[in-house]
């Protein structure tokens, strides 16, 4: 037996020791990373871990009302598309419905109540919990109406329907104040006043693109922004591809090509301003070739006879030959319509020049026509008409009495007026006389953050609700908004919010709005409505109905009839045509070039800025990511020496923003056309410091019929600053560089 | 004289037996940690027996994962599961595992489970169809009924799948997009 010494017995342990620990920790690298496995406390009921429910309600990216459905799983939402049995949507949606899901999962959502802490606008909040925000609101609210100073009180709200406009109106007449108004930048108030004098309806009709033969559009771009795209993008499918050898034509006519242009088979850019004229002149050639034939030709001529072609050729820079030929196609084609939107619909002779569109349709015979124009029934509830919406005039009117010190509490929901009228209005500078201002938003932008109080709202996903698509499809419709997830954060719906504030302002207020919650609510209207239908019901059939209604995310009567309206009387129709003569401000010596601000695809009128998948996406047209730009025709563009990237002061008398040029071939020379969407100095990371606002440079002149911003009829003067900036857009140079791809004697390199 | 080497080797006995040492003490080291520490057989929040739940009290393995044959995750089981049984389980209410339990129950907390089986992202698992094959839960999971800690038998890689879908006759069980979407 070797002896070992002390020393190396010691050694030796020492060696094993690090060798232990060698091995522990190579153990130790070898191991996967610790992954947890996490059990519901309590599952849910319907709660199948990787199997997807599909939820269906109501989108509230813009106006149109689709259905969605949207894909949930373990309790969270993953994916937005159209639902399949709304008749709006047919399964169908929009990049912007796509992006709702940015809305739920927005990093720059208000997650509790806020106060403001610093001056007004100062962007310093601090958070509160609900109880003193809403007793805070409440008790202010309590007061003025006590002291019988309730009319000083006004609620704001960006566009909203069904019992949540109810809601609304109820909460104010019972605080006892009339000013309950509604702000929406895109509402068509001219061709809701042109449809109430050519027609006498308070209810849109229903566009019936779908079984056209002809479709005129007079600056509607249908298929990206105006009332309903999503469906009349399906109409429009059908229109090219849906019958067995039979493809509809369509004609744009605008002075900048929109997504529908492109799709056109004819594009006609009429001087601005000039398209009733146009459709007038049309209207002209379509008498006097003897198209028409009812038995009051005389009458109809004799009120054309100041827009025969060739005048009208002359104004609008459209010649003879195309009116006359548009006119022929027009009134030879079975189902031909006519419809007017965009900077048609925004003149200061907007309702005049979508009148003389209503006259085309009728000359026609285009009205309540498959293919024409189909009246809608009344609602199946809520009002439509637009008596809530203010308008131009209607915030001038409140800017004025919130100067006067008329107003000591401002509510305003949803609506970001700061951003959406121009400048000039002096929206923000008229907050800074109001006492109290309170914010019911999901999100911080401009106007949010003149507020005192922000109340967080829940997100559309989040709450309950209900919808009537405006314009309608023909039958009854209504579509029930449910919350497709939990809420995300310490928000309250804003119906939850007017209820409990209903409740703690107390007096009559909670006699008779006594829901607890907006669910409560939407389900006894649902109730009563389902009674009023005639079926003298037992509780259990309308809770199978609300069952279905539910599942289905919509109610409606597809065989019910059609809008018992009876057709316009052609009299009235010709007493109110008028001459559709468009005014621009600024003189066209000092401002020779003519602002064509247009909704994008994306943002709308910028409520979309703050969304990072929209953001990123492609301008149609254009191809620009990200930022603004101004489009000019090579030939202006020549003229001025302006190169793309050329960075240009645009400047109204209203004001100047700077923008770079883009050279865009498809648009009039003299116009400049600006997208709306950027430009926001608030409004969350995505949207913040990024482009400009065309609006805030759009003079203040609106048609006193529609009493709204007439947005196209603003006249600019271009400066080259000299300084350059890279566009960014996805497409490649227009030019073939040399390439010889256009043959021999095209390529002009 | 013969001549040795062993005496020129002398001097190198030493570090060589050092050597040896810190090798054998490697194994010894990695044998512990894969014994006591490995990932295969993770220290739980909570000491749940797999022996006593399905080997002692026969309770099959659905009772508790109850998606195994609906869903790609087998589930488990939530806390309010567990409490279902356990509130009327009076001998061993005070058992101090049972304890934890009630606690995590208490605060409306969910147990923090270490995952044992866990495949990457980029496989598409499902149970579903393994459970509706006719596959015993053990084939993969090994004898849980006789394991008082969860312990990982089988690789879970891609050889190991493999093998089986190719023993069975898997239709399109070789097929990359069969596993990788």
């Amino acid at each position: 037996m070797p002896k070992i010494s002390r020393r190396d017995l010691l050694q030796y342990i020492g060696a094993g020791g690090i060798g232990a620990v060698g091995g522990v920790l190579y153990g130790e690298s070898v191991q996967r990373n610790v992954e947890l496995l996490i059990p519901q406390v309590v599952p849910p009921e319907d709660y199948s871990p990787g199997v997807a429910t599909w939820y269906n309600t109501v989108c509230n990216q813009c106006s149109a009302g689709c259905g969605i459905s949207v894909r949930i799983r373990e309790g969270k939402a993953k994916k937005i598309e159209g639902n399949p049995v709304h008749p709006v949507s047919q399964g169908r949606l929009c990049a912007r419905g796509q992006a709702g899901l940015n809305v739920l999962y927005n990093p720059d959502r208000i997650r509790m109540p806020l106060r403001n802490t610093g001056q007004r606008g100062s962007g310093n909040f601090e958070e509160i919990s609900w109880d003193e925000t809403l007793t805070t609101v409440a008790s202010r609210l309590g007061r003025i109406k006590i002291e019988g100073e309730a009319s000083r009180v006004r609620l704001l709200s960006g566009r909203v329907r069904g019992h949540l406009d109810e809601l609304f109106a109820q909460f104010m007449s019972l605080l006892g104040s009339d000013h309950y108004q509604q702000y929406d930048f895109t509402y068509p108030s001219a061709l809701m006043a042109a449809n109430k004098m050519s027609f006498g309806i308070d209810v849109l009709p229903y566009y019936d693109i779908k079984n056209a033969d002809f479709l005129l559009s007079f600056g509607a771009d249908y298929l990206g922004t105006w009332l309903s795209p999503v469906h009349h993008s399906l109409a429009y499918g059908h229109l090219r591809q849906g019958r067995q050898g039979q493809r509809g034509k369509t004609v744009q006519i605008e002075p900048r090509m929109s997504l529908s242009g492109a799709a056109a088979d004819e594009w006609i850019a009429a001087r601005p301003g000039t398209e009733g004229l146009l459709a007038l002149g049309i209207a002209h050639a379509l008498v006097s070739a003897g198209h028409y034939l009812g038995g009051d030709r005389d009458e109809w001529s004799s009120a054309l006879q100041a827009y025969s072609p060739s005048q009208v050729s002359a104004a609008t820079e459209v010649s003879e030959n195309t009116i006359a030929r548009i006119a022929r196609e027009f009134s030879a084609s079975t189902a031909s319509l006519a419809i007017a939107g965009g900077a048609t619909a925004a003149g200061t002779n907007a309702v005049a020049s979508i009148v003389a569109v209503n006259a085309l349709n009728y000359l026609a015979a285009n009205l309540n026509q498959p293919g024409g124009i189909i009246f809608n029934t009344e609602p199946a509830f809520s009002d439509t008409s637009g008596s809530t919406q203010a308008g131009l005039q209607g915030m001038l009117d409140l800017v004025a009495a919130m100067e006067a010190g008329d107003v000591e509490v401002l509510l305003v929901h949803d609506t970001n007026p700061v951003f959406a009228l121009p400048a000039n209005v002096g929206f923000r500078q008229a907050m800074k006389n109001v006492p109290l201002i309170v914010a019911l938003s999901s999100f911080r932008d401009e106007t949010t953050e003149m507020a005192d109080f922000i109340l967080p709202t829940s997100t559309y996903l989040e709450s309950w609700g209900d919808d009537v698509p405006d314009p309608g499809v023909g039958f009854p419709v209504a579509s029930i908004s449910q919350p497709v997830v939990a809420t995300l954060y310490d928000t309250l719906p804003t119906g939850d919010i007017v209820l409990s504030l209903a409740r703690q302002i107390g007096g009559e207020l909670p006699v008779s709005m006594h829901w607890a919650t907006m669910e409560e609510f939407i389900k006894e209207r649902w109730r009563e409505e389902f009674e009023e239908r005639g079926t003298e019901a037992a509780d259990q059939e309308f809770e199978e109905f609300w069952r279905a209604a539910l599942e289905a995310g919509v109610w409606g009567q597809p065989g019910a009839a059609a809008g018992d309206q009876a057709l316009p009387s052609s009299s009235s129709i010709i007493a109110s045509i008028s001459d559709p003569v468009s005014e621009f401000a600024g003189d066209s010596s000092a401002y020779p070039l003519v602002l064509h601000p247009y909704l994008t695809a994306t943002f709308l009128d910028g409520r979309g800025a703050n969304l990072p998948w929209l953001q990123e996406l492609p301008d149609p047209m254009t191809s620009v990511v990200y930022g603004s730009w101004a489009e000019l025709n090579p030939v202006t563009a020549d003229e001025l020496g302006i190169r793309e990237g050329d960075v240009l002061d645009v400047e109204s008398a209203a004001g100047t923003v700077r923008v770079p040029a883009l050279i865009f071939p498809a648009i009039k020379p003299g116009v400049v056309a600006m997208p709306i969407g950027q430009g926001h100095a608030a409004y969350g990371r995505y949207a913040k410091d990024r482009g400009v606002n065309p609006i805030h440079i759009v003079a203040t002149l609106m048609d006193d019929r529609a009493g709204d911003l007439a947005w196209a009829a603003t006249r600019v003067k271009i400066k080259n600053t000299g300084e350059r900036l890279h566009i960014i857009k996805t497409d490649g140079v227009t030019r073939t560089l040399g390439r010889q791809i256009l043959g021999p004697g095209n390529d002009h390199g | 004289m013969s001549i040795s080497v062993l005496d020129a080797l002398r001097p190198a006995k030493k570090p060589a037996l050092l050597v040896l040492m810190a090798v054998f003490g490697l194994f010894v080291g990695a044998w512990v940690h894969g014994k006591y520490f490995s990932d295969r057989s993770p220290v739980q929040p909570i000491e749940f027996s797999h022996r006593v739940h399905a080997a002692d009290n026969e309770i099959p393995c659905q009772h508790c994962h109850i998606y195994a044959d609906k869903t790609p995750v087998a589930g488990v089981p939530s806390v309010s599961k567990c409490m279902g049984c356990h509130k009327s389980i009076p001998s061993v209410r005070d058992s101090p595992e049972i304890l934890k339990l009630a606690a995590y129950w208490e605060n409306r907390e969910p147990i923090p489970w270490i995952k044992v089986h866990d495949l990457p992202d980029y496989v598409h698992f499902t149970h579903k169809r393994h459970v509706k094959a006719g596959l015993a839960c053990q084939e993969c999971h090994g004898p849980v009924e006789t394991m008082d800690r969860i312990t990982r038998v089988a690789t879970m890689r891609m050889p190991w799948c493999v093998d089986c879908h190719t023993e069975r006759s898997v239709e399109h069980g070789r097929d990359c997009w069969t596993c990788h979407k």
